[in-house]
């Protein structure tokens, strides 16, 4: 063993050591993670985290109270998971200010685990059903999020005492070469959406020689429904720190960035914390455990403008220049920031490189298809029962990650659809729902990985709407430097608002057709090229909708505004109940002479309120298309 | 690299410097390919109008002759079905958004849109689109230029003209279907330190920004 | 907008002592306008020309920036900043629903500020809480589940007095 090889073992041995004795030490008492992503923040676990820590003193009861970040579990928020020894690890969810005091009095101070609170135990037990019960745990498998929610995000120790940064420490002590060598042979793809091999691109990166390089990690998460980075970012920030330096030393950058939206004070809050507790520990900084490497990183905050997931917009960003994409070739990873070779990968694909260093391509390529190894990480979101984040081999099929995962479909609607991809992707039907997910399947259907946000939608949602709703986000998100993009996206997102509107013309399909295959053609760079996918994707598996928006003026889901019209069954209205009345922002429903509600058209503003408000064992208020109905209805009454 | 190449452009065998861009080699020799926003001085192009696609043998897509350089052997096609269909589409989006007052305008007989239409047999109408005229009000401020910003087209010749003389005074701003020709603050040309130069009405080649009736120290310098 | 003269002195001040923290490179520019912005609430036109000479840039070219990216405001914004998500999730659940009850309350459009400068209203691209939605952002804290109904309460919780005014829609 060479003398840097040994000088980085023995600085990562040394810190192990101290990292078990943190962890040892934190064992010795009752301790409380509580989620604090901002999923959980956002479902008030703040407001649980201070009364855990007032009941503790009130109560006199020694613990460690600690903020973790997300298990994927967003549905339940907050999330609260007790180690007290004798029992196993317990998560409880939905946890309100009552229900934490109770956890404290009752299971910290006195000894009954409130299991009615409980979602699940963390490890098999006698006691009560483990999260490995539950039938998305057959499922799932977990490399970038093992971790994730069961750690303290803010502190590097944790992170270390569950084998945080071995990778680098294995990476120090190969040739750069060889660590692109294991990349490659990992076949692991980019998991921004496109799956551009990763291997391949740091192979070009290490072998232009230049004065300076770069590596940059992508946390500019900007799809519309997705939140997978932000939940890493704030739940392990270790993990994607780790992976960029391990990308440095492969290609020998001595320079990088993260580039984070400034949307995500959280994440930006705990990488800042994270490169701070990195160079302290001398894992960032000149000579990095000694191994003769050094490596600096900066935090760079996005300044909202989607178009900078593109890479060659994100160098122009931090350039100091409007984030307007440029013509490739040249691509970064020949000439990027500054001209110099820059190797950019998102946050999740930077996730996996420390455990491939550390157990091995062969062990990555075992999971997953062989052409798209490894595991997917999507966010769950819209009608779904179990909304969150899960991660899952890729070659999982539709079905199992919207019914297994995330429990099916509230209210007992039908499903509809599924958007993969955002802006960029598209939505499948049900018939696609026994297809395996991968990078090719899913280009193959019309939709794209994109980075892994998954919404899902019901009989409730208009494909028409949607797709407009998404043309309206890429046409605001537009750089407007080319023309397709600028106007081509423009004169689609004005059809598709006319179609909307009831005033769609029957030619007006085939010309989205034929614009849209223009524009995928034309544009300058990526958001251009994909920005019709949205569209394509609907009209190939939802046409009837365009056209009963188009030819009969009706909006088949009941969503689009100007299509629909509430309206109350006079046999269903419960006379003395108000609870319509009292809903309305806008004073539109009046007693008739029967004390009968009616809703006067003119002031409607379409709000719903008085849909949720109208008590379920009436269900009076309902909504119709086209709105002349509400006419009719009328006239049949009198 | 000072050599040459010899490459082949709709059957013509041709030679041009290296390095050379797929356009201007076209352009030198008398082969037409639709363009707005591209500018021989610049080293890296713009790309941004999406006029100047041309076919090259053995590519799957048609690419922007703007952004290629030139290749030894290179077969080069500047007209087929897909290249005037994207090259079609293009110019009627930029149509679309362009105030269109030929009889009136200043630059009628000399604009670069009628040129393009002429040659590739294009209308010079809105037919299938939605028009989207912006508009923006005219800036008369400037004692020596007219700028109507409903009829630009962003190609960015105006931007470099202005930036070459010193000026810098006008530039892109905002993003998207907003992103337009103006000065700092979006003030009047007239507030905004501008000189007087014309040096940005001469570079416009759409009459979106055009000289008055006035003797200007820069014109001849048309494209 | 016309900025007073008390606002002109002062963005330049401030301007002036927050550059010096920065090399002057022309990458620094992005981090100097949070930094501005952070400070003033909005990036003014003084504080533009003083970047740019800081920097060796035109004026025009820090405007092209500001003007570019979402985060960036060339007016003071309210003292509450109400942020609408108008994300997938969000939207599928009623996100403009909820942005057209913030409209009517405030009785301002989405980039306005109410007449007596207490709230503006913005619309964000997705805060990534898609298993809350629809959400709002009020001043960085995020509102899970928003009804028209909790639009008023919050107003309320604001000590803003709400009229029901009926049949002005």
């Amino acid at each position: 063993m060479s003398k840097e090889n040994q000088a980085v073992s023995a600085a990562y041995a040394g810190l192990q050591q101290k990292a078990a004795l943190v962890r040892q030490s934190r064992h010795e008492k009752p301790l409380l993670l509580v989620g604090t992503a901002t999923c959980g923040l956002a479902a008030g676990a703040a407001a649980v985290l201070k009364t855990i820590k007032e009941e503790l003193a009130r109560q006199k009861v020694e613990a460690t109270v600690l903020e973790a970040g997300c298990m994927g579990h967003c549905y339940a928020e907050p999330l609260v998971i007790v180690y007290k020894p004798g029992f196993p690890p317990i998560l409880y969810g939905y946890v309100t200010e009552g229900i934490a005091s109770r956890l404290v009095i009752d299971f910290l101070a006195g000894d009954d685990p409130c299991l009615e609170f409980a979602l699940g135990a963390l490890e098999e037990n006698e006691f009560l059903p483990a999260l490995s019960d539950f039938p998305r745990f057959g499922v799932e498998q977990k490399i970038i999020l093992e971790n994730c929610g069961l750690i303290d995000p803010e502190n590097i120790m944790d992170y270390i005492a569950h084998d945080g940064y071995a990778g680098l420490a294995r990476a120090l002590q190969l040739e750069p070469a060889a660590v692109v060598a294991e990349i490659k042979a990992s076949g692991l793809r980019g998991r921004g959406g496109a799956g551009f091999p990763t291997g391949r691109k740091w192979e070009t990166c290490l072998g232009t020689p230049a004065d300076e390089k770069y590596v940059i990690c992508n946390a500019d998460e900007g799809d519309p429904g997705a939140f997978m980075d932000r939940t890493i970012m704030e739940s392990n920030p270790h993990l994607v720190l780790e992976g960029l330096i391990i990308a440095a030393r492969a290609v020998g950058a001595d320079r990088g960035y993260v580039y984070v939206r400034a949307e995500y004070p959280l994440a930006v809050k705990r990488l800042a914390l994270a490169v701070e507790q990195a160079r302290q520990c001398g894992l960032l900084g000149e000579n990095i455990l000694g191994g003769g490497f050094g490596f600096e990183v900066e935090v760079f905050q996005g300044s909202g403008a989607f178009v900078c997931g593109e890479e060659t917009a994100l160098i122009a960003s931090i350039e100091g220049e409007p984030g307007i994409p440029r013509h490739r070739p040249p691509f970064p990873a020949a000439a990027g920031l500054y001209g110099r070779p820059t190797v950019i990968d998102n946050v999740k694909t930077l996730s996996f490189i420390p455990s491939i260093i550390n157990r091995g391509a062969d062990w990555f390529k075992s999971t997953g298809t062989p052409g798209s190894p490894g595991t997917a990480v999507f966010a769950l979101a819209g009608k779904l029962v179990n909304t969150g984040l899960t991660e899952v081999p890729m070659g999982t099929t539709l079905n199992q990650v919207v019914y297994d995962v995330g429990s099916g479909i509230p209210k007992g609607k039908k499903f509809k659809a599924v958007q993969i991809g955002g802006p960029s992707g598209g939505c499948l039907p049900e018939s696609a729902l026994d297809m395996p997910i991968d990078f090719d399947s899913l280009s193959g259907a019309g939709a794209m990985m994109g980075s892994g946000g998954m919404v899902v939608l019901d009989e409730d949602d208009c494909m028409v709407e949607i797709a407009r709703f998404f043309l309206d986000f890429t046409q605001k998100e537009s750089c407007g430097k080319c023309t397709m993009c600028r106007l081509g996206t423009r004169q689609m997102l004005d059809i598709l608002e006319d179609i909307t509107r009831g005033r769609g013309r029957p030619e007006d399909i085939d010309l989205l057709l034929s614009l849209a295959e223009d524009i995928k053609a034309g544009s300058l760079c990526g958001l251009g090229k994909t920005a019709p996918n949205p569209v394509l994707s609907t009209i190939r598996y939802f046409r009837d909708e365009y056209e009963a928006h188009i030819n009969e003026k009706r909006c088949p889901s009941l969503m689009c505004q100007e299509l629909i019209a509430f309206y109350i069954l006079p046999e269903k209205c419960e006379r003395s109940c108000d609870a319509c009345v009292g809903s309305c922002p806008v004073e539109a429903i009046y007693n008739n002479a029967d004390r009968i509600k009616v809703i006067d058209q003119q002031k409607c503003v379409k709000c719903n309120s008085c849909v949720d408000a109208c008590p379920p064992q009436y269900r009076a208020v309902i909504k119709l298309s086209p709105p002349e109905l509400v006419a009719e209805r009328e006239k049949e009454n009198k | 690299m000072s050599g040459e190449v010899t490459l082949t452009i709709d059957g013509r065998e041709i030679t041009v410097r290296e390095g050379e861009k797929l356009l201007w080699a076209a352009l030198d020799n008398g082969i037409y390919i639709p363009h707005l926003c591209a500018d021989r001085k610049e080293e890296k192009p713009d790309a941004a109008c999406r006029l100047c696609f041309v076919e090259i043998e053995g590519r799957p897509q048609p690419v922007t002759a703007c952004s290629e350089p030139v290749a030894a052997g290179m077969v080069v096609n500047t007209r087929s079905e897909r290249v005037d269909r994207l090259a079609g589409t293009a110019f009627e989006l930029l149509l679309s958004s362009h105030r269109l007052d030929c009889g009136k305008c200043a630059a009628n007989r000399s604009c670069a849109l009628q040129k393009i239409a002429r040659e590739r047999k294009f209308k010079l109408k809105v037919t299938r689109l939605r028009t989207l005229d912006r508009n923006l009000p005219v800036d008369d401020s400037s004692p020596v230029v007219t700028y109507d910003p409903n009829k630009c087209v962003l190609c960015g010749h105006c931007v470099r003209a202005c930036r070459r003389q010193g000026g810098g005074v006008l530039g892109f701003a905002g993003r998207g279907f907003e992103r337009r020709v103006t000065t700092f603050g979006g003030a009047s040309l007239a507030a905004a330190g501008c000189s007087g130069c014309g040096a940005c009405a001469a570079a416009c080649p759409v009459g979106a920004l055009t000289a008055k009736n006035v003797r200007l120290p820069n014109a001849g310098a048309k494209r | 907008m016309e900025l007073t003269d008390q606002e002109i002195t002062t963005s330049r001040e401030e301007t002036k002592k927050i550059l010096p923290q920065y090399p002057g490179r022309r990458g620094d520019l992005i981090p100097i306008l949070q930094k501005v912005q952070e400070k003033l609430g909005y990036v003014p036109a003084p504080a533009m020309e003083e970047v740019a000479a800081y920097l060796g840039i035109t004026p025009m070219d820090v405007y092209s920036v500001v003007t570019f990216y979402n985060q960036f405001r060339l007016s003071p914004p309210g003292k509450r900043q109400i942020n609408v998500c108008m994300g997938t999730a969000c939207h599928m659940r009623g996100g403009n629903i909820i942005l057209d009850s913030w409209k009517r309350r405030l009785k301002i459009d989405v980039g306005q500020v109410t007449p007596d400068r207490e709230f503006s209203l913005e619309r964000v691209a997705c805060v990534g809480c898609c298993t809350m939605a629809p959400v709002t952002v009020i001043d960085g804290e995020v509102h899970p589940k928003v009804t028209p109904t909790r639009v008023d309460g919050l107003l309320f919780s604001f000590g803003m007095k709400i009229e029901k005014e009926g049949g002005k829609h």
